[in-house]
């Protein structure tokens, strides 16, 4: 498999050189925020600090309960459509 | 890193499939990251919790869902069914209409003046039997004063008057022929309450000729109620009106000068100033001057059947036609003595001496 993974890091690095990587991030970040899944994601952190105590809160005590919210919460299509970018990506970019 | 064997193309669909699920999931965990720093620096910093209202607030706000009313809590149409009694008439009135009723019932506000004046016009007109008059409305503050017998056309929004003017096209050819012979008068009015000259006294004509400028229109039959140094009309037609109206020897412009009238000079008269004119031209006459006399001696060429009233002097006997006064002597010295009569119109008061004649010899 370190074929595989070797060619995975390629992509990578090509999604990266390419700027594709940051374009990716925004279009998700602004679809996010569009279909209103980071207002619900706050409300549950606001729910998680209540319950923990203001204080006390750490990154990891948040980075644990929110991110599988998080992934669950994401709405399909807002999936599709970035699953759909990076196909197109790698269907171009198919020879490396 | 050998690139030649590394080929996309070579992957069946599951895993590119596989591969782009990993590419996106790590998109996502990268915002939910993102998020996480964002809400542990703003618990950090204290500014977490500052965008919320307090539980009290929250009720007091609380959306509204009942019937009747609105998400406020208002009643839409709480006052519709109230009756309120007027105190100026005592009637009741429905609430709705009362501030409009109470405009017209203590007849302030901007409507019920001009409702009122309608009022009167009209009554004014029903007495009298006239030929109407299709001006437009261009002129709102030309407010002219009816000979008499004139219906005015003025625009009514609600009063559908049959009789109006408006409803026929003909009548406008009627009156373009009538203004035919008046052309100091080309303006519109719009104004329905013009005075009834032939009702007014000569005393109130007298005071009313001396505060406005009254010139009648030929078109409408009314005075016009503009200061007297109004520009649409000139002070020929101001002293025609007030000869025709008070008499010729009556009252005296305010602004007088005590010169010679410019419209009707005799033939023997126009020698008199032909002798004038011969005098040194003062040199009072600017260039514009005459070049506005010279414009203007058309004007009083179209208006020798008016009458002019002579300011401090007799008409019979004096006066110097610039229209009539063409009989008398050539062509020339009609327009010399129709300058006179303009010039002294338009300049000093002082001054009856005529126009540099050095300008007109040549017309001689």
């Amino acid at each position: 498999m370190s074929k595989d993974s070797q060619m995975r890091a390629a992509i990578n690095q090509k999604l990266i050189e390419m700027g594709e990587r940051d374009r990716l991030k925004e279009l998700l970040r602004a679809k996010l925020v569009e279909c209103g899944w980071k207002d619900q994601l706050k409300a549950h952190c606001k729910d998680v600090i209540r319950e923990k105590g203001l204080e006390h809160i750490t990154v990891e005590d948040l980075v644990a309960e929110i991110t599988p919210k998080g992934r669950a919460l994401v709405p399909d299509s807002v999936k599709k459509e970035l699953l759909q970018r990076i196909k197109t990506f790698l269907a171009q970019h198919s020879t490396l | 890193m050998k690139m030649e064997d590394m080929s996309l193309s070579g992957l069946d669909n599951t895993k590119l499939e596989a591969l782009a699920q990993d590419i996106y999931s790590d998109l996502v965990e990268d915002a939910c990251l993102g998020l996480c720093f964002e809400v542990h620096r703003a618990v950090k910093q204290g500014y977490f919790f500052l965008d919320d209202t307090d539980q009290e607030s929250m009720k007091d706000f609380e959306i509204v869902d009942q019937p009747g009313v609105d998400i406020f809590g208002q009643v839409y149409n709480q006052w519709k069914n109230k009756e309120c009694v007027c105190p100026n008439c005592n009637r009741s009135i429905a609430a709705s209409r009362f501030a409009p009723h109470l405009e017209k019932c203590l007849g302030m506000g901007r409507n019920s003046s001009r409702i009122a004046n309608r009022r009167i016009a009209s009554s004014n007109n029903m007495n009298n039997k006239s030929e109407s008059d299709q001006e437009d409305n261009d002129d709102v503050n030309d407010n002219d004063w009816s000979y008499g017998s004139e219906k005015k056309a003025k625009k009514r929004k609600s009063d559908k008057n049959p009789n109006s003017p408006r409803r026929s096209k003909s009548v406008k050819h009627k009156n373009g022929e009538l203004s035919n012979s008046v052309n100091a008068d080309p303006y519109k009015y719009n104004y329905n309450t013009g005075i009834n000259y032939e009702t007014l006294g000569p005393d109130e004509l007298r005071s009313l000729l001396t505060t406005q400028c009254g010139v009648i229109s030929e078109h409408t039959k009314k005075m016009c109620t503009r200061s007297q140094r109004c520009p649409q009309h000139t002070d020929e037609q101001r002293r025609a009106v007030r000869v025709f109206l008070l008499g010729p020897s009556a009252s005296s412009l305010p602004d007088a000068d005590t010169m010679v009238e410019s419209d009707c000079y005799d033939a023997s008269d126009g020698q008199v100033l032909m002798s004038r004119l011969q005098w040194d031209g003062s040199s009072d006459i600017s260039p514009s001057d005459s070049a506005s006399s010279k414009a203007s001696t058309n004007n009083s060429d179209s208006k020798k059947p008016k009458k002019k009233k002579s300011l401090g002097l007799n008409s019979t006997g004096g006066g110097g036609g610039g229209g009539g006064g063409g009989s008398g002597s050539g062509g020339g010295s009609s327009s010399q003595s129709s300058l006179v009569g303009l010039s002294n119109r338009k300049k000093k008061p002082k001054l009856p001496v005529p126009p540099a004649p050095s300008i007109y010899d040549n017309l001689n």
